[in-house]
Formats: structure tokens, sequence, C-alpha cells
């Protein structure tokens, strides 16, 4: 075929490794990340979670807000399933879309359930003399994400 | 490990006043269950005689806030609805908050800048272009 401006995709073609060496890399990869993991040799793990409709980054210790209720009293603890991602510094576990639950471990306090700031909700349309106002205030949960923790059984 | 952030809940009301119904029935009944659910949370009640000011639950909190809700004309249900929402705060202002999260450590794997993830010859040659 005559080489033309479009004869060959315009992206740098890229040469794929051998299936065989690839298995051998990955098995490599899997056994020294679980040494890694049964060690011990990580230091903060932070964590992908969907939660209440939304998806989000967490370490241990930090506040999430959600804009519903929770059907837990306060000082309940929570174990988050659907886990995404876990990382630490040199390692990451990215799940297919969600990890198993007897890999990772989200666990977390419900600390507070209040009402938002009231917002004012009003309608209005000119010239027909309609105007409605109304104050909303929603109920909101905070949490606090105690801890993450992953257990050594990739595979 | 799940300290309530609510110190006392003070009832002051007066047994006369015809709007403070709902409070004397609160007190009559489900005071007593309300001190035992949230056992560690004080609750006082002082009603004071004749006519004084409006009915009202003031509640304290573990930071100095004293949040205070009036009760007159209201059934004694609603109350104890005010009261727990109460006892399930924290007492921190209830302004607009900007972000719904807070971390001490937003970065694990160190934060991203533009020179992540590119060869290490462009902190020395800087970005050019090339020749095509």
């Amino acid at each position: 075929v005559a080489k033309t401006s479009l004869s060959s995709p315009p992206w740098p073609e890229v040469k794929l490794p051998d299936p065989v060496e690839e298995a051998k890399y990955h098995a490599e990869v899997v056994r020294k990340v679980n040494g890694l993991i049964s060690a011990g040799h990580y230091g903060r793990l932070f964590a992908v979670v969907h939660f209440a409709s939304k998806q989000w980054k967490i370490t241990s210790e930090d506040l999430i807000m959600m804009d519903n209720v929770l059907e837990a009293e306060c000082g309940d603890r929570i174990r988050m399933e659907k886990v995404l991602l876990v990382g630490a510094d040199d390692f990451t576990l990215i799940g297919r879309p969600l990890l198993g639950k007897d890999l990772v471990r989200v666990e977390a306090t419900v600390i507070e359930k209040t009402e938002s700031w009231p917002k004012v909700n009003m309608r209005f349309w000119r010239r027909h003399n309609y105007q409605r106002k109304k104050i909303i205030a929603n109920p909101q949960t905070v949490l606090r994400i105690n801890t993450i923790e992953i257990y050594p059984c990739l595979s | 490990r799940y300290v309530r952030q609510l110190q006392r809940l003070q009832l002051l009301f007066s047994p006369t006043a015809a709007d403070a119904r709902g409070a004397r029935q609160f007190v009559e009944e489900a005071a007593q269950d309300f001190a035992r659910q949230h056992p560690d949370v004080v609750l006082y009640v002082s009603p004071h005689s004749g006519p004084g000011p409006a009915p009202v639950l003031r509640a304290e909190y573990l930071n100095g806030t004293v949040r205070e809700e009036l009760i007159a004309s209201k059934t004694s249900e609603e109350i104890v609805q005010l009261a727990t929402k109460l006892a399930n705060q924290s007492g921190l202002d209830i302004i607009r908050i900007r972000k719904p999260f807070h971390t001490d450590n937003p970065s694990v794997q160190g934060q991203w800048h533009p020179l992540t993830n590119k060869p290490s010859i462009l902190t020395i040659q800087g970005p050019r272009l090339q020749p095509q």
C-alpha cells in the first residue's frame, strides 16, 4: 500500500509484548504486592468508595457529609462496601468495577445528624401577582472514616 | 469512641401559660423516656411560675454554642422530635458549608504536578517543538 496521509492511523503504532512473558510478569508483580501487603510495608491507605450515589476519595480520619438521612443512630459503626480502588504509596489495587469484600474493609462512624442551612425556595411570576416562598432545610449526616484495611488474599 | 456534642438541655416553661401545654405534656409523659434513651445528655426542667418569657428549649454544646428553640404551641411529639434533632447535632453554626468533605492528608501518592508521568529529559531540556 502506498504511504499517504491516510494509509496508516495518525497515532504511533505500539507493539504489544508476548502473552507468555506478560503472564510471567503479571504473576511476579502480584507476588511482590502480596508480599508487601502481608509484611505490612504500607503507610497511609486511600480508597475510592461509592456511597450515597457519589464517589469519594477517602483516607482514614477524614470527614464526609451527605445530604440524606441514614438509618443509623449517632455513634454507630458502619462498614462501607462498594470499594472501587485502594491505593498506598507504592501500589494500587484497581477493582473491575468493585473490589472483593474479603480484600478491603472500610469502617466509618456516624458523628452527627443535623439539618442544612435554611435555603429559600421562591417562585415568582411577573405581572401575575403570584409568589410563593418556602424555606427548606435538608437533613444531613456527617461521617468520619475510621480505618481502611487490606488483607493479603490477591489472586 | 463517640462523644455526643450536646452538653445539656434546659426546658424553661411556666406551668400556667396556655401555650406551654405541649411542654407540660412532654414533661409528664416523654421526658423520662427521652432521658433514658440518651444517657449522656443532662435534661434540666425548670418551671418558672407566673406570666414570664415564652417556653423555650435551650441546648448547650461542648464548644459553647447555645441554641434556643421556641416550643410554644407545639405538641409533645414535635417537642420529642426537636429534642432528638438537637441531641444529634453538634455545636457548629448552621451556615453554608463550601465542601462536603474535609481531609487532613489530601494526597497519599504525592500531589500531581504537570511534570509527573513525563520523561525526565524535560527538566533539563524544557518543552521544545520537535521538527516533524
